[in-house]
């Protein structure tokens, strides 16, 4: 999934840290859903959510679709600013390579939309739906499962949810350290055979 | 291949803030209140219009407030900031201004003293004209996202739109009332996109 290079939301950018939008961004984004809002009812219907949606990202029909139904967490056909700003966070998180830490810092709402059913449990086939939201490949997505059902149930509750983005997030920052630390030995290694070179 | 349009909900959730389009109406009434006074020094009408379209509206340069389709200038504008200090201090000004004039004129006989308290009242309120307008422009100022912003997010709806308007004709018709709505918008947004670029 990626977001269209010079559309508006290209422009706009996550802060890395809380993945959030800034309060400028912010108002831009509700000036942009503003226009978008045809009808004057501060929501966009599925119509224009899925022009919307198919002009700015290479998603399909059918992602598209079911993302809509994701996101219409009051079944009532149409989506609102607080669901369209999530929407676009995650857009931005993914284009960003953020998605592991906004998972880590948003996990209960991630959690609460992926939890379909209201039944306070992901399962296996739901979370697979949206994996491509979130950038899990299918292997990922089962040794998730594996590792961090704890109870068995082949259901992820809200904690061995939170969990797998605690974990998730501690790998990726040893990992980012590891390159940093080969990036600056590196840096070392050239340095000091350029004095040997030059002397 | 066209997305066919699901029974849009009718439900009339109504997000709109109030306390938004309260402060549409008093950034519009700064603007009224202006006019007000203006009148009160006798000016010419085309100097009380220069600020005005024909529909009322006032004409931004940078900016068109104009909004597309049927929606009204107030709800055109949803993020803006509140400029209520300057509204209030304005309307107080003006308020006290004209409560001064008004017990002027019935307690005074002298005719002399009564044309020069008059005269008095419409410098202070020359005073006010001068600065509620720049006031109630900065107040706008401060509220807008810069332009060439305004100009990818207004192009890409365009476009968006426009597609969804052909969703809306095969899926529901070309009689109704939502796809005339959005034809209307559409146009209306084309009116404004053409208006700033002739300004530019």
């Amino acid at each position: 999934m990626r977001l269209k290079k010079g559309s508006f939301l290209w422009y706009l950018y996550l802060d890395k840290i809380y993945c959030l939008l800034s309060v400028r961004n912010v108002k831009a984004l509700a000036e942009y859903f503003h226009i978008l809002d045809v009808h004057g009812k501060n929501t966009l219907n599925d119509v224009l959510f899925y022009h919307f949606l198919h002009h700015v990202t290479d998603l399909k029909k059918a992602q598209i679709n079911i993302v809509f139904d994701m996101l219409d967490w009051n079944a009532v056909g149409e989506i609102g600013f607080e669901q369209f700003y999530m929407l676009v966070c995650m857009l931005l998180a993914h284009e960003n390579h953020l998605e592991g830490q906004f998972m880590y810092r948003h996990s209960r709402p991630v959690f609460d939309l992926l939890d379909l059913k209201g039944d306070l449990r992901i399962g296996a086939k739901n979370f697979g739906m949206y994996r491509f939201l979130f950038n899990i490949h299918k292997q990922e997505l089962k040794d998730l499962f594996h590792d961090f059902d704890v109870t068995g149930d082949n259901l992820l509750n809200y904690q061995e949810f939170k969990l797998y983005t605690i974990i998730y997030i501690d790998k990726l920052q040893r990992r980012q350290k590891t390159e940093e630390k080969e990036k600056e030995d590196r840096k070392r290694s050239l340095y000091s055979k350029r004095k040997c070179h030059m002397k | 291949m066209e997305e066919k349009p699901s029974k849009v909900s009718l439900k009339s959730s109504d997000r709109h803030d109030s306390d938004k389009e309260s402060v549409h109406s008093d950034i519009r009434d700064l603007w009224t209140t202006t006019t007000l006074s203006q009148a009160q020094l006798n000016m010419p009408l085309s100097e009380v219009c220069e600020g005005f379209d024909a529909e009322g509206r006032s004409i931004s340069k940078t900016r068109g407030w104009d909004s597309p389709g049927s929606r009204s200038l107030d709800e055109g504008d949803k993020a803006s900031h509140k400029p209520e200090e300057i509204d209030e201090h304005a309307l107080v000004e003006l308020e006290l201004h004209r409560g001064s004039s008004m017990e002027i004129n019935p307690g005074e006989k002298d005719t002399a003293s009564q044309i020069e308290a008059e005269k008095s009242s419409s410098m202070s309120s020359l005073n006010i004209a001068k600065h509620t307008p720049h006031r109630a422009y900065w107040a706008e100022q401060q509220s807008r996202l810069p332009l060439p912003l305004m100009e990818l997010m207004e192009n890409e709806a365009l476009e968006i739109l426009t597609k969804a308007l052909r969703s809306y004709q095969l899926g529901i018709g070309r009689d109704h009332f939502l796809t005339k709505e959005l034809q209307r918008y559409i146009e209306g947004l084309k009116k404004r996109r053409s208006k700033r670029l002739y300004v530019n």
